[in-house]
Order: structure tokens, then sequence, then C-alpha cells
């Protein structure tokens, strides 16, 4: 072979690479970014800017969660329990430590990872074993009682009624903020910032060779254990990341509403939603988080407006009065077809569609 | 039958175990209790040992089956009620009466919806868990609203035959009446189902289906129909609980489906997949062990249903009676 002939796998490499900076995804990306970043230069009102971030927290949450669910194959009803201690864990350094400093912030998030990534493993480590469904029920039997513990454990947790701390420096209500910014778009920047660095993370997380031998046990476990793969411990390395990324997620949380209590950050309700955005998403993108939290966010958003608007129209009957108020019915519905007839959610239906066309222009190249 | 032995005496030995920190006359009453909230939980679970346990169906639906249960018996009470005025009345046959009539409007009305889930949402994802989790929690979202457009959204006070409430006091022992009807129907209802699947034709061949799909169309036998079949009796069954729980609570409301969908998945998990006698035997373990500890340590009783399957599991992974599938 002469000097400087590439090999067939470099000269790939070198043409994906080229034909990276042309593929409309990455500007889409860039764009979404930009979008994200720029938000506050037009000084949108409260609600607005509270929508975005809660979107860009709720996008990488069910990003993490996609991890687990789409790229390993693993159902999991634990996520928001993990998403729960980091918010708690968050709450509890900043809001019982004494004056909260941004040492007990760093301790809060770390304490939230810790003890996410332990009872991670230790779940796993017991019922990734054995049938995948126990897997679902006992993530489930532990988020029920995560739930509960958090109810009951009023002296620690505040009951029902939840913990609402006060932040440090610049991340406190009302703070005077630095570089003419106000404390509450610094707190965006910085929260927007980690979102982003977790999205980057698990990007490079799926698209390792990790990753790829994760969706080679999630498409034939039977197979990838033949070739030698200890499937157990890759699972378990999954969802182990997936949970951890859902603390520090918590934590940011925590951080922008300044308010933690079982039903917003533990529940049940929380879990449902998040599968819903990896759904309507799709399963196994990764950025279909983001498409889900948009959707599902934004309607529960202005929905409620809507409402009053249809119960004006129909106000002579009492069952036509309640049917426009059940917008959570129409939503169910909504979501049925949309299990049945996109499966794969709207950007994997995208994806599909796009790389089909791909390949029937492809082969001359 | 020989495997079922040491599960019976594991269970057993457990009942008297508290003997030693509670004094036995309590422990009576404690016992009595556990055995009537295991026998409600069983009518619960009974249905998804079906749906979940033999036909490997994740049924999430189960729960809001369940309301509609309560829900249409709750109707079928009230307007009975309110007709001939049978839940006040002190006849026993009255009473009985009310709680027959209620119990086939729960049953029936379940059993409706069941069919319709199965034929519309549920045949197209058999053996796809991750789909049938999805399309029964769709289902769940809008039966649960529905219910909140039907009756509207606040808890509802179900009527309960006088002959039923209260208690009766057997030698210084505390029996609720209610819970004690609830007994004599759990086990009516298991020996029903045994009877079925085990000493029936049509439970031959649904045992048969589950095994080997194909084969048993090969020998000419319409499977889809009794799968359809046995997804109806289960969400029948869960509507019957779901009335049931309600007389018991006394009020019923939209969302009491999903509280008991978790405890009636463990209990079919600490089971075993597929075995009725598992789940009966799992759901009066909760119950009782729910009651003890209850009784010695209130603040531990809302953990002891996940101790109980996580410690079951750790023994047995397949479950008390599971054949290991």
């Amino acid at each position: 072979m002469s000097v400087g002939a590439l090999t067939p796998v470099q000269a790939a490499r070198r043409a994906e690479r080229r034909a990276r900076w042309r593929s409309l995804a990455l500007y889409l990306r860039l764009a979404v970014v930009a979008a994200w970043a720029l938000l506050p230069a037009l000084g949108p009102s409260y609600q607005v800017l509270d929508l975005a971030l809660k979107i860009a927290v709720f996008a990488t949450l069910a990003a993490s969660y996609d991890v687990v669910l789409g790229y390993t194959g693993i159902v999991s009803f634990g996520h928001a329990m993990f998403f729960g201690f980091g918010a708690y864990a968050v709450a509890l350094a900043a809001g019982r430590l004494g004056a909260p400093t941004y040492g007990h912030l760093l301790l809060g998030v770390l304490a939230g990872v810790l003890v996410s990534g332990v009872v991670a493993v230790v779940i796993g480590a017991f019922s990734l074993r054995v049938k995948a469904l126990f897997f679902a029920m006992i993530t489930l039997a532990f988020a029920e009682f995560a739930l509960i513990l958090a109810v009951q454990w009023g002296a620690l947790t505040g009951g029902e009624d939840g913990l609402s701390p006060r932040m440090p420096g610049v991340f406190a209500a009302g703070a005077p903020g630095v570089l003419g910014l106000s404390g509450r778009v610094v707190t965006y920047y910085a929260l927007l910032a980690a979102c982003l660095g977790l999205f980057l993370l698990m990007g490079r997380f799926v698209h390792s060779p990790l990753g790829r031998t994760l969706q080679a046990i999630r498409d034939n476990e039977l197979r990838a254990e033949a070739l030698g793969y200890r499937t157990f411990a890759f699972q378990l390395v999954a969802s182990s990341l997936g949970s951890v990324v859902a603390a520090v997620l918590g934590g940011a949380y925590a951080m922008w509403v300044r308010y933690v209590n079982p039903e917003s950050a533990l529940g049940i309700p929380i879990m449902l939603d998040v599968l819903l955005m990896v759904i309507i998403g799709g399963i196994g993108t990764l950025e279909g988080g983001l498409v889900g939290a948009a959707v599902l966010l934004t309607a529960r958003t202005l929905l409620p407006n809507l409402r009053g608007l249809g119960g004006s129209l129909v106000a002579g009957s009492e069952i036509l009065q309640r049917l426009s108020e059940r917008w959570l019915l129409y939503f169910g519905i909504l979501f049925v077809l949309v299990v049945f007839f996109f499966p794969r959610g709207v950007l994997g239906t995208v994806r599909g569609r796009a790389g089909r066309r791909r390949r029937t222009v492809m082969p001359e190249t | 039958m020989r495997r079922a032995v040491p599960p019976l005496v594991g269970a057993g030995l457990l009942l008297l175990l508290p003997l030693a920190a509670i004094e036995p006359r309590a422990w009576l009453t404690l016992t009595v209790a556990g055995l009537a909230m295991g026998m409600l939980i069983f009518l619960v679970a009974s249905g998804l040992t079906l749906i979940f346990g033999l036909m490997d169906v994740l049924n999430f639906a189960h729960g809001a089956l369940f309301s509609w249960g309560a829900y249409a018996g709750f109707t079928v009470a009230v307007a009975v009620d309110a007709r001939w005025g049978w839940a006040a009345s002190p006849s026993v046959w009255a009473n009985g009466g009310l709680l027959l009539l209620a119990v086939a409007g729960a049953a029936v009305v379940a059993f409706g919806l069941g069919v319709l889930l199965e034929r519309v949402i549920v045949r197209p994802v058999y053996g796809q868990h991750l789909f049938q989790i999805l399309i029964t929690l769709g289902a769940t979202i809008v039966l649960e609203e529905l219910i909140r457009v039907a009756w509207g959204p606040n808890d509802q006070v179900m009527p309960v035959p006088a002959t039923f409430q209260g208690s009766w006091d057997v030698a210084d022992v505390v029996v609720l009446r209610f819970p004690a009807i609830a007994i004599a129907l759990g086990l009516a209802v298991y020996a029903g189902m045994q009877w079925l699947l085990v000493r029936t034709r049509v439970g031959l061949i649904v045992r048969a289906g589950v095994e080997n799909t194909e084969m048993v169309q090969v020998m000419g036998h319409d499977i889809r129909r009794y799968f359809t079949g046995v997804f109806a009796a289960g969400s029948a069954l869960a509507g019957l609980g779901g009335l049931m729980w309600g007389m018991f609570g006394q009020s019923i409301r939209p969302s009491m489906g999903g509280e008991q969908l978790i405890f009636a998945f463990i209990v079919v998990i600490i089971g075993g997949l597929g075995s009725v006698t598992g789940s009966l035997v799992g759901a009066l373990l909760v119950g009782l062990a729910y009651n003890y500890v209850a009784f010695l340590v209130p603040k531990a009783a809302i953990g002891v249903t996940m101790g109980l399957m996580v410690l079951v599991l750790l023994v047995r992974p397949t479950g008390l009676y599971g054949a290991g599938r």
C-alpha cells in the first residue's frame, strides 16, 4: 500500500466528517441552542423565560430517560425518583445547613448524584438479572416508597408542603446579578449551560462503542451475550448514568423554582410526563425529548386558557361543559393515536423519512 | 402440587411469628382483619393474574377498569336504593339483593370495557411490553377522564347495605362484617377460577394457548376469541374488586384505581406469574403482614409490601408459585 493512501475506514470517516458540516441536523441543533441562548435578550415576560428553562430541563431529563429506555431497552418507572433525589438534595443542602453558600449547592448536587448512583446500582444489581418486567415493577415500588418517605418524613423533607430553600449569591430570589444581567437571567444561563453539557455528554455516551453495545443488547440480548458481552454490566452502567443525570437535573430544577415538594419533584405524574415526552419525541432519538417537552409543557401552559373559551361556547349542557374542561381526555386520545400510528414519535418519524430519501439519492455518490 | 408445599409452610410460619410480640387476642383480631384485607386485595389481583400473569399483557388500564367497576356498581346501588330503599332496609334479603345487583352492574360494565380494550388497543401489541405499557397508560388517562366527565371529579359516597355495616363480636374478636363478606366472595372467586382454568376444557385451551398459540390454532380453536374472553373476565374481576373496595372504604373517586394497581402488580409478582393460588397466597401475605406491622411499628407499615416483594424475589426470583417462565 502506498504512503498517503487512505484505508476504506479512514476514507469513510473523513467523508462522514466532511458531510457533518453540510448536514441540516447540525444547523438545526445550533439554531435551537441559539434560540434558547438569545431568548433573555428579547426581554420576555417571566412566564416565557420560566417555560423556556423548564422545557430545557425536562428535555434533558427526557433524553436521560431515553438513554435508559430507548438506547438500552430497560423499562424503568423510577426515573422521576432520581430527579426527586437531586431536587431534594439541593433543597436540603441549601435550606438546612444554615446560610446558603455555593459550597452547599455543590454539596447538594454531589449528594444527590451519590445517592442516586448508589440506589440505581443497588436496584439494578438485584433486579436487572431477573425478568425485564420485574425491573419495571421494582422501580415502580421503589418510586412509590420514596414518595411515601418524602411525605411521611416531615421533619426532614417538610412533608406535603415541601421545602422552599433560599439560594446562595446570584441564584437567590431578587439577586442583583452581574454584568448588567439580572440574577434570574444569570441563573437561566447557568442552568442552560448545565443542560447543554449533560446533553452533549449523553450524545457522546450513546454514540460511543459502549453505547453501540447497549443498542446491540437492546436489539438482541441473547446474541450480544453470545458475542461475549456481559449484558448485565452494560445495562447497569446505562441505567446508573441515566439516574445520575436525572439527579443533576433535579438539582437544577430545584435551583430554578426554589421549591420542592413530593408532587412536583418525585411523584408518578412526573414519571408519566417524562415517559410521554420521550414517546411523543421519539424513542431512541435523544433530541426527541426536546420536541416532547416543548409540546407537553407548552400545551399544559396554554390549554387551561383555552378551556375558558371552550366553556363559554357550550354553556348549555353540563356534560358538554365537562367534556370541554377535560383537556387531559383529548390528550389521552391523542397519545393513544400517536402510539398507534407514529410509534417512533415525531423525531423518529421525521428521521426515518429523511433517511429513506437520502438512501435513494446516495447510491451514485 | 408437591411444589406448592414450601411456600404454604412458609406462609403458615409467618402467620405465627408475630405471636411472639402480640398478645393472642389482639393477634386473632389482626389476623382476621389481615385475611379480610388480603381477600380484598386478591379480588383486584385475581383479574391481573389472568391478564398479566397468564396472558403476559402489562395492563396498566386495570386500575381504570377497577374505578369503572366501582362507579358502575355505585350507580346501580344508588338507583336501586332510590327506587326500593334497599340499602337502609333492615331486611337481609333486600341488602343482599342490592349488593348482588351492584356486583352484577360492576362486572358487566367492566366486562364490556374489557372486550372493547382487548379488541381495539391490546390485540395489536401482544408480545410487545413497552407498547402495552404505553397504550394501556393512554387508555387509563382516557377512562379516568371519562369518569370525571360522567360522574364529576369529586368523591362520591357509596351506599352500603345496613346488614353489612358494623362488626360482629365473636368471642371477643372483632370481625368487621363487610370484610367477612369479602372473604367469602374472594374464596368463591378463587374456587371458580381454579375450577375454570384447571378442570374445564376452556381452561385447558387457554393455558395451552398461552404456551403455544400457533399450535392451538392449528388444532382448530379460535384462540383470539378465547384471549378476548380471558381479558374481559380479568377486567370484570377488576370491576368487582373496585366495587368491593368502594363499599369497604364507603367512598369512591376517579383516581382510586391507580393506587390499587401497584398493590395488585406486587401481589401478582409475589405469587408468581400465572398462578391463581400464588396471587391468593401473595394477597393474604400482604394483608397479614401489613396488619401485623401496622400494629407493631406503625411507621414501618408503608414499606412492608415492598419489603415483602424484595424478600420474596431474593429467595425465589420467579415468585412463590412461579413456573420460572
